[in-house]
């Protein structure tokens, strides 16, 4: 393919075609390059001579070894985990636990011997391998499309870039972070795994400011020293407050999850369903919209 | 045969008549082709990429599409109004779809400038 030139936002081009600029100003940004390139070999060149001359005059043998300056050994705190520690026999659950950081009452959900997946379209709520459901991605309000890239099972249901938040379940490797463009969307599609985009909240441990100043009740995908959890708001919080709560928590990243009303369940030790949101869609049979998604964990 | 775009990736494929793209324009690594029928389809090119498309598979009938700054390219066949105070430029058919978009005024006047001294 013909190798095309960058363009400026001021500029326009024929495609296959140089673009069109004002020759006039072209011309002058020549000659001020020219002109500044002179003037800064001359000076380039003047110092090094003045540089040459007074280490001549001034360089003496080294009688002593470079001074070493030790830096402070960063102290690394290992953080508790927040889940307690289960056998690997044990039947797949979600630990719930309730907090309180920041005045905001939060819920965490510590998922047990179980992998998250994707999925898209109504739920079976009587699949008792599902320990926890939750929404995961936008859908939009104009054509009922996917919000962001989406792949479930290896296959891209939707590309985009509108959340720089995205998280992605590879070989059971789950990933969540903040980037423009990420290779594990490719990564996905090839193995067999699932990639999703929401708001960003926590990046490397500090919060990330959304233009959202709404508040509702927010819900999260965390992941914390390794540790991968959901936390829910329960008391109406905006952005920014949440974020600030799932930082206090040690969160190093941690994206967001449709909240306020939105419909999902976690499944405890005992077996019992604890559901949050209002199940519209799954009690009053209200049309639920073609490509709503779920992030689920399903017992190993 | 007339000639079509083909927009291949490792997953999928889009192939059209480049009469039927209204505009193309730039979401980042991903690219939003508009079309004539009032559907819209994200492709995983950027802009630049898809420039050099059109560039190497139409030829000549490339020469119909007008890169306008970084992050448009138009059919110009649509294009139907520009306004370079607003900033606007509509494309339409006048009868089945008008896309109002925006672009740098002195992208504007250079397009506005092509098509008067076509005129001339």
């Amino acid at each position: 393919m013909k190798d095309l030139k960058d363009i400026r936002d001021d500029q326009i081009r024929v495609v296959g075609e140089e673009s069109k600029d004002n020759k006039s100003s072209r011309n002058m940004y020549i000659i001020v390059s020219l002109i500044a390139i002179v003037v800064i070999g001359v000076v380039m060149l003047l110092t090094l001579n003045n540089k040459k001359i007074s280490e001549q005059q001034m360089v003496e043998p080294s009688l002593f070894e470079p001074e070493v300056v030790a830096l402070p050994e960063e102290k690394t705190v290992e953080l508790e985990r927040l889940g307690r520690e289960v056998g690997l026999s044990e039947t797949g659950f979600v630990e719930i636990k309730d907090t309180l950081i920041n005045d905001v009452p939060i819920r965490i959900y510590i998922p047990h011997n179980a992998t998250m997946s994707l999925h898209i379209g109504k739920l079976n709520r009587t699949d008792t391998t599902i320990i926890y459901a939750a929404q995961a991605a936008d859908v939009r309000a104009d054509n009922g499309g996917i919000v962001g890239a989406f792949v479930l099972k290896g296959e891209p249901k939707a590309w985009g870039l509108s959340k720089r938040g995205f998280c992605a379940s590879i070989d059971g490797n789950i990933t969540i972070g903040v980037e423009d463009n990420s290779p594990l969307f490719e990564e996905a599609t090839e193995t067999g795994g699932y990639f999703f985009r929401q708001y960003p909240l926590v990046k490397n441990g500090a919060v990330v400011e959304n233009e959202i100043k709404t508040k509702s009740v927010r819900r999260s995908i965390c992941d914390r020293n390794g540790e991968i959890f959901m936390v829910e708001s329960l008391t109406k919080e905006s952005f920014h407050d949440f974020s600030q709560v799932l930082v206090d928590l040690g969160v190093d990243q941690a994206i967001y999850l449709i909240g306020s009303s939105s419909y999902g369940w976690a499944v405890d030790e005992n077996g019992q369903m604890h559901e949050f949101g209002e199940d519209l869609y799954y009690k009053y049979k209200k049309k639920i919209p073609r490509n709503i998604s779920y992030l689920i964990w399903r017992k190993n | 045969m007339k000639r079509r775009l083909i927009i291949s990736t490792s997953v999928d494929l889009v192939r059209i008549d480049p009469n039927q793209i209204v505009y193309i324009s730039s979401d980042g690594n991903y690219s939003t082709l508009v079309q004539a029928d009032n559907e819209t389809r994200m492709v995983s090119y950027q802009l630049g990429q898809i420039e050099k498309m059109i560039s190497s598979q139409l030829g000549n009938d490339g020469k119909n599409f007008i890169r306008i700054g970084k992050s448009l390219i138009v059919n110009s066949s649509y294009i139907y109004y520009i306004n370079i105070a607003k900033q606007k430029l509509v494309l339409s058919n006048v009868s089945s779809f008008s896309h109002t978009v925006t672009a740098s005024k002195e992208a504007l006047k250079q397009l506005k400038e092509m098509f008067e001294s076509e005129v001339k």
